[in-house]
């Protein structure tokens, strides 16, 4: 039996095929893993399946039923998003039963009553914290949890669709989360899971579908099934899954020396980088490995301790001087610090190096489109043209621009802040290869920082692991994961 | 059957034509209530009611483009009114009370603008307000010291020999629009040419990613209040030559009608969208309505309410052309 099938769903936005006949069925009691490249069709399936968009072509069914027709039978799919939207300034209890109309809670609403009622969910999802606590103040993993238990709070629901849930979580806490995901596959709801991370999907997942540029190219179980089928699948070519990204010409000389720094979230840091060299910063979310980075960058302040480049003293708290003198930070969080959303691809190019593009006081906007299209050639960004507004590109195509403008800058000194959040694996690599070639050709001096164990390993030529705002170990190229792991839950070796 | 075509079709067209930008459809729709307003009041395209359009349009046009920068970076200033009156004023008792050259006098009131418009920059970026409340807060102050120094009467007797400034005209056109269109072409070529137009639309886009690009957010957001207090001044000024007196009740609906103007035209309250000749255009619409609720003879007390209701209509347009659209596209699909 089928709960929710699409049939033949195509939906079309201007100057693309975003889903191209696709056809697609989820049963009851299954985990089923979505996957797909960056711009392959797996948002806009994720809409259509949950009535946000309507396809221009074909149906989606629900329980048998047209939902097309009938738009209440979405309320049937529990949906939890990618980023965090929870209503910060209202208690965990709120959080979780908001709209009460759907949860259950008749008449006036009572708080007592509400933390009452929430106990047990808290407990059922392992989640540390009180229901009377306020959502701002609990960690970011927690709220990663409270936000699928809301999902699961509205009875009626049928199927539970979590896009990427685990990209704010510990591995402690994604443990967590497979096993209830496991107790709701076994309650008979049906599961979609759309993940990047491969080694989850194998892990959690029964049968996956793959989708590549708008098409559903495979459908198999997972048992007969490995990574280098579902790599194949999703990008049509082979990725040698044991490249190595870490450079080769690391100079003698040193690019940044930190000294003692001292912020909000970080205590007496010092380290070193050299030209040429991909440094890793790992740790666990809410380490203050961004904290930090933004504050050697200048966007947030720093109490005590100095920072010199290139044997010079740095000057601190200015975002302006840092970008001048050839600092650029890359965030972590592309859609707010990244992109500016509603400006065109060129527009979010250029910004960063308008002097250049000037005649007299004009922008010349033969040079400005010169530079947007060097941009999107050389990094491969998939677009139309240079007009669209970047909110329209995927995540991986943002970033690509993002990159672009920061070359552009020629800058000396690069920070990625979670280079590959959201993006899919033959993405990533290219972005692999490009901060390799930056630092070997260029001579840049690179600071990875990531949660993903494997791609620290991968890239960095050196590790420092944060715990609790300390450096907690700094381990050379081919240190074992299992001893930077230690040292990322603060356990000394 | 085929009569349903030609009016899906064009009622397509019509769609597409407003989806193309709030301001466009503006234009067209201005364009319209022109050509309506000609057709019943005889009057209407009588030159001197059109100078007096025109010299109208010129106040909450400048007003307006200065209050669109604001909005560019989802800000806006609700003290403009009170900055333009008390320039006024100030600038008037020089000439008057002090007796210094007009020119001069009118310098000054200009830079006092400015002044006025750094005051709130500088309160609002390096407190961190929210701008509409700090702007109340101004509006309060300047309003004030307007009524401790004039204690409510108008300064009179402002030099003939500037006076021209405010009721000639160039020709057919009057001077103050004449001045309102230099503002805007050097608003727009600031803003589509110039590095700071660019940081201006970045910063309405995302302050943060601004400050990551390494962009000054708040000097430039000072810079912005500055301009605009200096462009409140200026309509202050030339609203104290049109009248040959500095009266305290100047500016009194300009902070309302400025950010009405601007949503008409297009320009978005959270930032980063919008082109400051909409805010013109924007400013047109509301003069026009006022003119013609004026011309048909609509009874005084009713005057605002009627104009009132009309803002919101053309507020709304954009909007209530996607709810129909979207119910259009319903109803295709169902059948």
């Amino acid at each position: 039996m089928k709960i929710l099938e699409a049939k033949k769903i195509t939906k079309m936005f201007p100057g693309v095929v975003a889903l191209d006949s696709v056809d697609v069925a989820f049963e009851p009691g299954e985990i089923h893993a979505i996957i797909g490249e960056n711009g392959a069709g797996k948002s806009t399936l994720i809409k259509c399946l949950t009535g946000v968009y309507e396809p221009e072509e074909g149906i989606v069914e629900i329980g048998g039923e047209n939902a097309m027709k009938n738009k209440s039978l979405f309320d049937k799919i529990a949906y939890v998003p990618q980023e965090i939207d929870l209503f910060t300034y209202m208690s965990v209890a709120e959080n979780l039963f908001i709209p009460y109309e759907k949860s259950g809670v008749k008449g006036t609403v009572n708080q007592k009553e509400l933390e009452k009622k929430a106990i047990p969910i808290l407990k059922k999802f392992s989640i540390p914290v009180n229901p009377g606590d306020m959502v701002g103040d609990i960690s970011v993993s927690s709220q990663q949890l409270l936000q699928i238990a809301r999902a699961t709070v509205h009875e009626n629901y049928d199927v539970l669709m979590l896009d990427e849930p685990t990209t704010s979580l510990t591995t402690r806490d994604s443990k967590i989360l497979f096993e209830i995901v496991e107790k709701i596959k076994a309650e008979g709801k049906a599961i979609i899971f759309i993940s990047h991370k491969l080694e989850e999907i194998f892990q959690l997942a029964d049968v996956i579908t793959v989708f590549r540029n708008g098409k559903k190219v495979a459908y198999s179980n997972l048992k007969d099934v490995d990574t280098n089928w579902i790599i194949k699948q999703m990008t049509g070519r082979e990725l040698d899954q044991n490249e190595k990204f870490y450079s080769t010409q690391v100079s003698d000389e040193v690019l940044m020396e930190v000294k003692g720094l001292t912020g909000e979230r970080f205590t007496n840091i010092s380290f070193s980088l050299k030209k040429g060299e991909i440094l890793g910063f790992s740790g666990l979310v809410g380490a203050g490995r961004s904290e930090l980075m933004q504050a050697i960058f200048g966007y947030l302040p720093v109490y005590k301790g100095s920072v010199k480049v290139d044997g010079k003293d740095w000057k601190l708290g200015d975002t302006n001087y840092s970008v001048k003198h050839g600092f650029i930070y890359l965030p972590e969080e592309r859609k707010r610090q990244g992109i500016l959303p509603v400006l065109s691809i060129r527009e979010n190019i250029s910004i960063s190096v308008l002097d250049e593009l000037k005649s007299g006081i004009n922008i010349s906007q033969k040079k400005e489109e010169e530079l947007a299209q060097n941009v999107i050639e050389t990094y491969d960004v998939k677009t139309p043209g240079s007009d669209k507004k970047i909110q329209f590109l995927s995540g991986g195509n943002q970033q690509k621009v993002i990159i672009g403008r920061a070359m552009a800058s020629k800058p000396k000194l690069l920070v990625f802040d979670e280079p590959t959040k959201g993006i899919d694996v033959g993405t990533k690599t290219e972005i692999y290869r490009l901060m390799k070639k930056l630092a070997e050709e260029e001579g840049l001096g690179i600071i990875m920082i990531s949660s993903e164990m494997e791609e620290i390993i991968k890239c960095s030529n050196r590790v420092i692991t944060l715990y609790e705002g300390k450096i907690s170990g700094e381990f050379s190229e081919h240190t074992e994961q299992q001893d930077i792991l230690g040292a990322i839950i603060g356990i000394n070796s | 059957m085929s009569k349903e075509n030609t009016k899906q079709k064009s009622g397509n067209a019509f769609v597409s034509a407003l989806k193309k930008s709030n301001m466009t459809a503006m234009a067209a729709i201005l364009i319209v209530m022109i050509i309506i307003a000609s057709v019943i009041s005889p009057y209407f395209l009588d030159i001197y009611n059109l100078q007096s359009v025109l010299r109208d349009l010129a106040f909450i046009g400048i007003i307006g483009i200065a209050q669109s920068l604001l909005l560019l970076v989802g800000e806006l200033d609700l003290s403009v009114g009170k900055i333009a009156c008390l320039s006024g004023i100030l600038s008037g008792m020089l000439m008057v009370n002090v007796g210094i050259n007009p020119w001069m006098a009118l310098i000054i009131g200009l830079f006092l603008g400015f002044l006025f418009g750094f005051i709130n920059g500088i309160i609002i970026t390096r407190l961190r307000l929210n701008s509409m409340v700090a702007t109340i807060g101004m509006q309060g102050v300047y309003g004030g010291i307007n009524l401790v120094i004039t204690k409510g009467k108008a300064v009179t007797g402002i030099p003939a020999d500037i006076q021209f400034l405010g009721k000639k005209a160039l020709g057919p056109i009057p001077i103050p629009f004449v001045i309102c269109i230099i503002v805007l072409v050097l608003v727009l070529f600031m803003i589509k040419k110039t590095k700071t137009g660019r940081y201006i639309y970045a910063i309405g886009n995302s302050k943060e990613a601004a400050k990551i690009l390494g962009i000054k957010v708040d000097r430039i957001r000072v810079m912005i209040y500055s301009v605009v207090g200096l462009l409140s001044a200026l309509a202050g000024l030339l609203y104290v030559c049109r009248l040959g007196s500095a009266q305290t009740a100047i500016g009194e609906d300009w902070p309302m009608n400025s950010i009405a103007a601007s949503v008409i035209g297009g320009i978005s309250l959270t930032g980063g969208v919008g082109n400051p000749a909409g805010a013109l255009i924007g400013a047109a619409v509301i003069t026009i309505i006022q003119n013609i609720i004026v011309l048909f003879g609509v009874n005084s007390y009713w005057q605002s309410a009627v104009s009132g209701i009309v803002v919101v209509l053309a507020i709304s347009f954009s909007s209530i052309s996607n709810i129909v659209r979207e119910n259009r596209q319903k109803r295709i699909k169902l059948n």
